[in-house]
């Protein structure tokens, strides 16, 4: 366990404070407090990367509590059991009980009530006669409606694509590729956290950190992760999703995503793009990395192809999407394997129509296999 | 003679803008200013401090500085719209509606009601006074032409936080041995409330399986509220769930003692009174970084970059394990109470609206 700084804390301020006064102790003291904090709190996340390793913590345990809570909103009556549950409560209700309790303290208050009882009994069957047809024509439609949705899920169901091999998952370039130094230009002067997402064995994650970013990584492969816990590196083993369910608002300062955000459900894309635009601090980078769509079609194994729920999108849409959202690309920059033919020599026969031949399948087959854009989150 | 006078949507006792406006008002007529509050409505105890606002128009005099204290929408917004006078707000922070979209519609509503009524106020002000550097963007980016950062004034001597003995008796009888962590605010949603719940659980399941949590505060949001305490019965926490309310200051200073930790992991906070009792009460706090938490909390406490409950709950073992840090944590928060001393806040406050009494006159 790290030791505390021996001098106790200082009034005043903190770094960022925007009350009070300067701290007598000086910067170094508030560093010392700063560093003792670090080094407090990367020993929390080396608990929680124990307990997850150990099985204390199963994967996906923290995402089924989310919805259990969910059940219990307003909003979370989607769950199966939840409208069944609720339309039981609904049927109960429909029944209207006419024969009204009679008893009392006082004697003659009984005979009183059962008098008005058996007195009143043909004007009360005639009214919760219709008020019972009523609830029972309104729970009829319920059960009609839950029938339907119920036959909907079945359906949508049936679309869903199976997982992907493990194998087959695309796991995040390492820092050294061509988009890294682009990247961390990007993300230069960043002081908020950045998270990279898919961050594989985290090469980028620690090009970042060098050039003085406050970034971490996380991965949904704990396989993937080893190498960079094995560092020290700040990772951890969770999906882009999950993790920024639970980032607060407007915290960070970066966003790198990367990896399988090229074939998320439309669905899921949607859900991204929420989180990215209120998890990033206005101002803040988003950097965003996916292959070429047509680069992808032609190289990615048969199997991704056929089973990825989704493919990657044109820099375009994504621009259109971000733009939708309040963000401003700043730069696309293409790169990756370059697989483009050369041009003949003008002086060969028929150099023309073979160069112009070529430019069409270098166009249509065979341009920039990746893209980088760089965005802004402007409001 | 200078005079500030101030308007506020509800006057209420016990209330942190409440206390907010008497203290700043006793603190401007210390200085020999006039200063008055104007509400649309005032709880039966205040009455007799306060007048109604539609009653200003008689009473205005030329060299007026109208202070408003905005943290709810009210007719009072469109009241000070119309008004010629120079504008002051001392802006709270409004709850984005988002968090009430799906729990309450008409919560929503009001929210947005008052975020539109901010926005339209913030241009037409001469300068907005914010509690937190936070709240003093918020304010920026609505084009408020000036800002400056004073905290809430807040009543933080000690004998305003005695703990009441039977309180306490009653509490530590209740839970033994058990960790208590505690989070003290209204049950509304962007409290985050299940995210404690979540991290009580996995606490329970990974280092004591006896621990309890406190929740102090009003249910301002029923549906959320029941919604909070159903998903713990569900998670089988019915009994280790404790909610109080309508506490006395001395009672809740007994549930502040009795707890182990504070743990604030709400997600929109403009200033979170809460963590400054918290230091005043010596009990160490894990607090999510959103909103002005971060800047309040100063380095006083763990703060977290992410609410996931192992994250959260790792945080408080380490806190309520290691004696040197818990130790550290509360000697920090004394020492970052040093910085929301009343006397130095009122201070503060009379030194801005001097520079406007003395910009409005220089216009004049």
């Amino acid at each position: 366990m790290p030791t505390p700084p021996s001098a106790p804390p200082s009034a005043g301020p903190d770094a960022d404070s925007g009350a009070g006064s300067t701290a007598p102790g000086g910067t170094s003291d508030v560093a010392d407090r700063i560093r003792y904090l670090d080094e407090v709190m990367a020993e929390i996340d080396a608990e929680v990367r124990r307990r997850r390793a150990s099985g204390d913590l199963p994967a996906g345990l923290e995402r089924e509590l989310d919805e259990l809570f969910l059940e219990f909103s307003p909003v979370g009556l989607q769950g199966r059991a939840r409208l069944r549950e609720t339309l039981s409560l609904v049927d109960g209700s429909a029944y209207v009980d006419i024969a009204v309790p009679t008893a009392s303290n006082k004697a003659v208050g009984s005979y009183i009530k059962r008098a008005m009882r058996q007195g009143l009994g043909w004007y009360m069957n005639f009214i919760v006669a219709q008020i019972v047809k009523f609830a029972w024509s309104v729970s009829r439609m319920f059960h009609v409606v839950v029938d339907h949705i119920e036959d909907l899920e079945a359906a949508v169901e049936a679309h869903r694509t199976p997982d992907l091999p493990s194998g087959a998952v695309p796991t995040a370039s390492d820092g050294t590729t061509w988009w890294a130094p682009a990247a961390a230009e990007a993300l230069a002067g960043v002081t908020e956290r950045v998270v990279v997402a898919d961050c594989g064995d985290a090469s980028l994650v620690e090009s970042l950190v060098a050039a003085g970013v406050d970034a971490y990584g996380v991965d949904p492969s704990d396989v993937a992760l080893e190498p960079a816990l094995d560092r020290g590196v700040d990772v951890r083993a969770e999906a882009v999703l999950d993790h920024l369910e639970v980032v607060a608002t407007e915290a960070l300062g970066g966003i790198v995503l990367t990896g399988s955000i090229q074939w998320l459900r439309p669905n899921e894309r949607e859900r991204l793009l929420e989180l990215v635009a209120s998890r990033l601090a206005v101002d803040g980078t988003l950097v965003l990395h996916s292959a070429s769509p047509g680069a992808w079609a032609a190289s990615a194994p048969a199997v991704v192809r056929d089973l990825a729920p989704g493919h990657p999108l044109h820099p375009e849409t994504w621009a259109h999407l971000l733009g939708s959202r309040g963000f401003a690309v700043r730069a696309t920059v293409t790169g990756g394997d370059d697989r483009r033919l050369d041009r003949v020599g003008e002086k060969l026969p028929e150099a023309g129509s073979v160069n112009a031949a070529i430019d069409v399948i270098n166009e249509l087959l065979l341009g920039p296999t990746e893209y980088l854009v760089v965005a802004t989150r402007e409001r | 003679m200078t005079a500030v006078h101030q308007f506020v949507p509800a006057l209420l006792p016990r209330d942190a803008t409440g206390d907010h406006t008497r203290a700043l008002r006793d603190a401007l007529r210390a200085v020999g200013w006039e200063s008055d509050i104007y509400v649309e409505a005032a709880h039966d105890e205040l009455q007799h401090e306060a007048t109604y606002f539609e009653k200003y128009p008689d009473r205005a005099r030329p060299g007026d500085i109208l202070l408003y204290q905005l943290g709810t929408s009210s007719p009072v917004a469109e009241f000070l719209l119309g008004r010629d006078e120079p504008l002051v707000l001392d802006y709270h922070n409004v709850t984005p509606e988002s968090y009430y979209e799906g729990w309450e519609e008409h919560t929503a509503t009001k929210v947005a009601l008052a975020r539109e009524q901010v926005a339209a106020l913030a241009p037409r002000a001469v300068l907005g006074i914010a509690d937190s550097a936070f709240n003093a963007a918020e304010l920026e980016t609505l084009g408020c032409p000036a800002t400056a950062v004073i905290p809430i004034l807040v009543d933080l001597d000690a004998d305003h936080g005695r703990v009441d003995p039977v309180e306490q008796e009653r509490l530590a009888t209740a839970h033994g041995d058990a960790t208590v962590l505690l989070f003290v605010g209204r049950i509304s949603p962007n409290k985050a409330h299940q995210r404690l719940v979540e991290a009580l659980w996995v606490y329970r399941r990974l280092y004591d399986p006896e621990a309890r949590l406190h929740l102090v505060g009003p249910s301002v949001t029923p549906s959320y509220a029941e919604a909070v305490f159903a998903f713990a019965a569900e998670l089988g926490l019915a009994g280790a769930v404790r909610h109080g309310e309508g506490l006395t200051p001395s009672q809740l200073a007994a549930w502040y003692e009795d707890a182990d930790v504070f743990v604030c992991l709400s997600e929109h906070e403009g200033f979170c009174i809460p963590l400054l009792e918290a230091m005043r009460a010596g009990t160490p706090i894990v607090a999510l970084d959103a909103g002005a938490v971060a800047e309040t909390l100063g380095s006083a406490g763990i703060l977290l970059s992410e609410a996931r409950p192992a994250t959260v709950a790792a945080a408080v073992d380490r806190v309520h394990r290691d004696d040197r840090l818990s130790a550290w944590l509360v000697d920090a928060g004394h020492h970052r109470l040093g910085d929301f001393a009343a006397d130095a806040t009122r201070r503060l406050f009379v030194e801005v609206l001097s520079g406007v009494a003395a910009q409005e006159q220089v216009v004049a």
